[in-house]
């Protein structure tokens, strides 16, 4: 009698693991739509204010607050503006917020989280205490704090330099409101992703593949970077997509509340707010950037789970 | 001796991602008053799951799908949930494999313990705690009052599976299924608590289904044993025939890989190639000749019924699902 | 296997303690030592089997992780080959990490699931640069062939396979770097019943093959005695018995032993009927306030009041058999 192990089972199909989770992520058809939703939202803000019909701040003060027509899809609001054009621009600052405040809190997150997750011990405790404190701070406290001591200083400036340069660039001090707003967006975010990148480490170092590299004399660096980085990574996508999609909204409410993008400079979130002045007069004003925000938030929300799903698959067992 | 539970054709599988798990194939057998029933197979092999179809307790995922289980006479298969419940709890006891995590690690034990009898038996909490001292000390725990007052973590191991069967024995069942109740426990809690069962067992003269992946461990203890592999049944005797004159190639093969106190040290293992079956297709013959040595063409193409053979000694009954006639080919006896 | 001809240990443990630190108390607010093992010596000679058994929490697995150097030791020295791995700086223990190798328990989670089996079995190779890139494909097939596995599972990843074909990829990356001793940390324990013979067969051919010497860590102790040339019974952290494998089956002298030997169930009724169990009271003290005097005699039914005074050392009982009881003449005179 021979004790080989049985060659493998006929199917000769290999699955890495990424082309396993893709094939999962697309057979969850929520997932999909969410994907097809954001990728276009992503192509819109990226090409879109080349394919806008009008320019979102030329006015036309003859034709205030139309209704949708023909001419003007989402119609206009009340100064005469293209409601699309502006939702398409807003898309832009939606996406340019996301992304920097998703990077910078993952920067900083993944340097607090790794230095904790790795270290331990004191260190890890001070990690944790930062982490603590900062999520302990209201948000929206913090934000406001942010751009009532900074940006009056920042703007000032910013109009100095262009006054003493005489260089365009300082005279647009939109930048001040982007600056401000991924800034304190990061400052409130980073917390969340350093808990989980130092979740992620710390769970990781203890698995028994790690110990197994260890045990063979595989030298530090190699072991976080062939053992612990591949596998912390799937936790990591998806708290990036979900971070994008809450960066966006959290962008649309403070600007809303008017510590954001300030206006003229097309935001949801100042859609929104200018559109609550004349809803029951205008409802499609209001509607238009309203209801994109929702799908997007639900967009990612889709996309979000459905990469957990793929990237954490539950076994029947 | 009377028939206690009688099972027919029982089919269980599960709703997995894509298809479904064939955990218990068509599974029959039948139990005795005070009869105790090893059930031995390796993971996987629907020996869990087809037990806990009995009194069905099975994931949400999972669904019996035919069958028919009468405890009794009572159909349990088609009895309303309300019924099923009352059976889990008065007829049934049933003690799992961790005892670290069956108990509840917020509850004292005293609570966790009378829980099913003040439900059960409504009965008031003082008679309750009451009995359940007694038990306690049945099961051989020492200072029980005291320890009714006490958390699961304060206690070892292999008490918190005493106070496991307390709990089990405490409705007086007249079935008691346990599901590798030692396999979390050390070689000696192990044989603390075989023997413990086997001297409750006298006492209470109760049924006992006996889920084990170690067959060794049950020749001291069972009065018959039912062999499980791929979701079948493919072997079943009364206890010396299973392991004196095996008919199964799994059996056969099994009994012999095992290194014993007695087996020659330092030889080759006769082991059996291969690994145990996935579940997911549906079966189209005989689930281990994969792995069979003894294979012919007709295993790979139909599924063995479990026929009754004549035991090695005239009318003990001997159930065995394979094609091949191990006996009239000399391998088996 | 002749042992008297190769009267050369490889690794020679001395007076091993590790002890962790714990919290304990219902807010984690008390500081408390575990005793995982306490003064644990011993010798592995070349080409042999050394097992090592005991119930959980003996501290059998965390001898075989200290002596790899995987926890660091409380105190005492590990010297293999006559160098003392507790003392090396970690540049010197990580080229070490080539000659001693370890299988541990659990297949499904020593393996990097983001690796394929080639990448995992090359990592050993590459790292201690064991032949040059080029051969390194052919040598992976090798190996993996060894284990008895087809070649072509080489792009495949850990998930694809059953917990058998993974223990014989573990064993396959443990003889990657051509290593002379590999500490088996329960290799079969996790597996199928009817796996189990086939990965201890292998286990077996593999020792010859590549000439390797085992620490052979297991709670069974019907596997231990088929496997090893010796064997040590360890009890909350001590070794209360070791011996040549016939010896210490055929003639267990502490109590302990056999207690243990009288619990493992035999697969024949008739044993079983026979057989009168020497069932042992209670439960395995606790590791955090271990019993004073000799750590068994709570549960032990030879023991006299000077039992819980006196630790007792390793005795020497001839035939290379060592007991630590302190009565252990009295009881064997009891006992014949």
């Amino acid at each position: 009698m021979t004790d080989q192990a049985l060659p493998l089972p006929q199917e000769e199909k290999q699955f890495s693991l990424a082309k396993d989770a893709f094939i999962r992520l697309v057979a969850n058809r929520l997932a999909v739509v969410g994907m097809v939703l954001v990728a276009f939202l992503f192509f819109i803000a990226i090409f879109g204010p080349y394919l806008t019909p009008y320019d979102f701040l030329s006015q036309d003060l003859l034709s205030r607050n139309q209704a949708p027509s023909w001419q003007h899809w989402f119609g206009t609001d009340d100064l005469g503006r293209d409601i699309l054009s502006r939702v398409i621009y807003g898309s832009r600052t939606a996406v340019i917020v996301g992304f920097s405040t998703v990077s910078f809190s993952l920067v900083i997150g993944l340097f607090m989280g790794a230095l904790g997750g790795y270290f331990g011990g004191k260190v890890d405790a001070f990690v944790v205490w930062l982490i603590d404190i900062t999520m302990s701070i209201p948000s929206l406290l913090l934000v406001i704090v942010i751009n009532v001591s900074l940006k009056p200083p920042l703007v000032n400036w910013m109009d100095a330099q262009f006054v003493a340069t005489g260089n365009e660039f300082y005279r647009n001090t939109i930048w001040v409101d982007f600056v401000l707003v991924f800034g304190s967006l990061a400052l409130i975010k980073w917390p969340k992703a350093a808990r989980i990148i130092r979740g992620q480490i710390l769970s990781i170092r203890n698995k028994n593949y790690v110990l197994a590299a260890e045990a063979l004399g595989v030298p530090t660096y190699k072991i976080v970077r062939r053992y612990v980085i591949p596998n912390a990574i799937g936790p990591i996508i998806v708290y990036i997509s979900a971070a994008l999609g809450e960066a966006m909204v959290l962008e649309s409410s403070f600007s809303f509340l008017g510590v954001g993008v300030r206006p003229p400079i097309p935001s949801w979130g100042n859609m929104i707010s200018d559109g609550l002045r004349i809803w029951q007069l205008y409802p499609h004003v209001l509607a238009a950037p309203a209801a994109v925000l929702a799908i997007v938030t639900i967009a990612f929300s889709f996309l979000g789970d459905g990469l957990n799903d793929a990237l954490n698959p539950r076994q029947w067992k | 001796m009377t028939k206690l539970l009688e099972v027919n054709n029982l089919h269980t599988r599960f709703k997995v991602r894509n298809g479904y798990l064939h955990a218990v194939n068509g599974v029959s057998f039948s139990l005795d008053r005070g009869e105790m029933l090893g059930v031995v197979g390796e993971s996987g092999c629907g020996k869990s799951v087809s037990m806990m179809s009995l009194i069905r307790l099975l994931p949400p995922a999972a669904e019996i799908t035919d069958g028919e289980v009468l405890l009794e006479g009572e159909d349990i298969t088609h009895a309303s949930v309300n019924r099923v419940n009352a059976i889990r709890g008065s007829k049934v006891g049933m003690i799992f494999q961790d005892p670290m995590t069956s108990l509840n690690p917020f509850m004292k034990i005293g609570e966790q313990v009378i829980e099913s009898i003040v439900f059960h038996k409504k009965l008031a909490k003082a008679e309750a705690l009451k009995q359940a001292a007694r038990y306690l000390k049945m099961v051989g725990i020492s200072n029980a009052e005291h320890r009714l007052n006490e958390y699961p973590h304060q206690l070892s191991g292999g008490m918190r599976q005493r106070v496991m069967i307390a709990m089990a024995l405490l409705n007086e069942p007249s079935l008691v299924i346990a599901d590798e109740p030692t396999t979390a426990l050390d070689v000696t809690i192990q044989a603390q608590i075989v023997e413990l069962v086997k001297g409750l067992r006298e006492k209470l003269n109760m049924s006992i289904i006996w889920i084990t992946h170690d067959l060794s461990l049950l020749a001291g203890m069972v009065d018959r044993i039912m062999v499980m592999y791929g979701g079948y049944i493919v072997e079943e005797a009364v206890l010396d025939d299973i392991y004196k004159s095996p008919l199964h190639p799994y059996t056969i093969g099994l009994l012999k890989s095992i290194p014993s106190l007695k087996t020659e040290a330092g030889s080759r293992l006769p082991s059996i190639p291969g690994a145990p079956p996935n579940l997911f297709a549906e079966p189209t013959g005989c689930p281990f000749a994969p792995r069979c040595t003894y294979r012919v063409d007709r295993c790979t193409r139909e599924v063995p019924a479990l026929a009754t053979v004549p035991g090695a000694e005239g009318d003990r009954p001997h159930r065995v699902a394979c094609w091949v006639d191990m006996r009239g080919r000399g391998i088996a006896q | 296997m002749n042992m008297h001809a190769k009267q050369e240990p490889l690794v020679v443990v001395e007076n091993l303690v590790k002890h962790f630190p714990v919290k304990i108390g219902a807010f984690g607010n008390q500081s408390a030592v575990v005793h995982a093992i306490d003064g644990v010596s011993f010798a592995i000679y070349k080409g042999e089997t050394l097992g090592l058994v005991g119930e959980s929490g003996c501290g059998k697995s965390t001898t075989g992780f200290a002596l790899l150097q995987l926890h660091k030791a409380t105190s005492g020295s590990v010297k293999f080959d006559g160098v003392d791995l507790s003392k090396l700086p970690a540049k010197d223990l990580r080229a070490m990490r080539k000659r001693v190798q370890i299988v541990f328990q659990d297949p499904y989670s020593t393996l990097n699931p983001r690796m394929t089996i080639g990448e995992a079995l090359a990592e050993p190779m590459r790292v201690h640069k064991i032949c040059p890139e080029k051969d390194i494909q052919g040598r992976v097939a090798r190996l993996i062939r060894d284990v008895g596995l087809n070649p072509n599972v080489a792009n495949r990843y850990p998930h694809e396979f059953s917990g058998g074909q993974r223990q014989r990829i573990c064993i396959a990356r443990a003889l990657a770097s051509d290593p002379e001793f590999i500490v088996c940390d329960e290799p079969i324990s996790a597996l199928d019943v009817s796996i189990q013979a086939q990965i201890i067969n292998l286990l077996m051919d593999i020792q010859e093959k590549y000439n390797l010497t085992y620490l052979f860590i297991a709670h069974d102790l019907a596997v231990v005695r088929h496997i090893s040339d010796r064997v040590a019974v360890m009890y909350l952290g001590k070794i209360m018995e070791i011996a040549g494998k016939d010896e210490l089956f055929g003639r267990p002298l502490h109590p302990y032993t056999k207690a243990l030997l009288s619990a493992v169930p035999e697969a024949d009724p008739d044993v079983e009927r026979g057989r009168k169990r020497i069932i042992l009271q209670g439960d395995v003290s606790n590791a955090i306030d271990p019993p004073s005097g000799c750590r068994f005699h709570p549960r032990c039914a030879h023991a006299r009041p000077m039992c819980a005074g006196e630790v007792p050392e390793l005795e020497d009982r001839g035939e290379g058999h060592f007991v630590a009881c302190l009565r252990v003449a009295e009881i064997e005179k009891e006992t014949v």
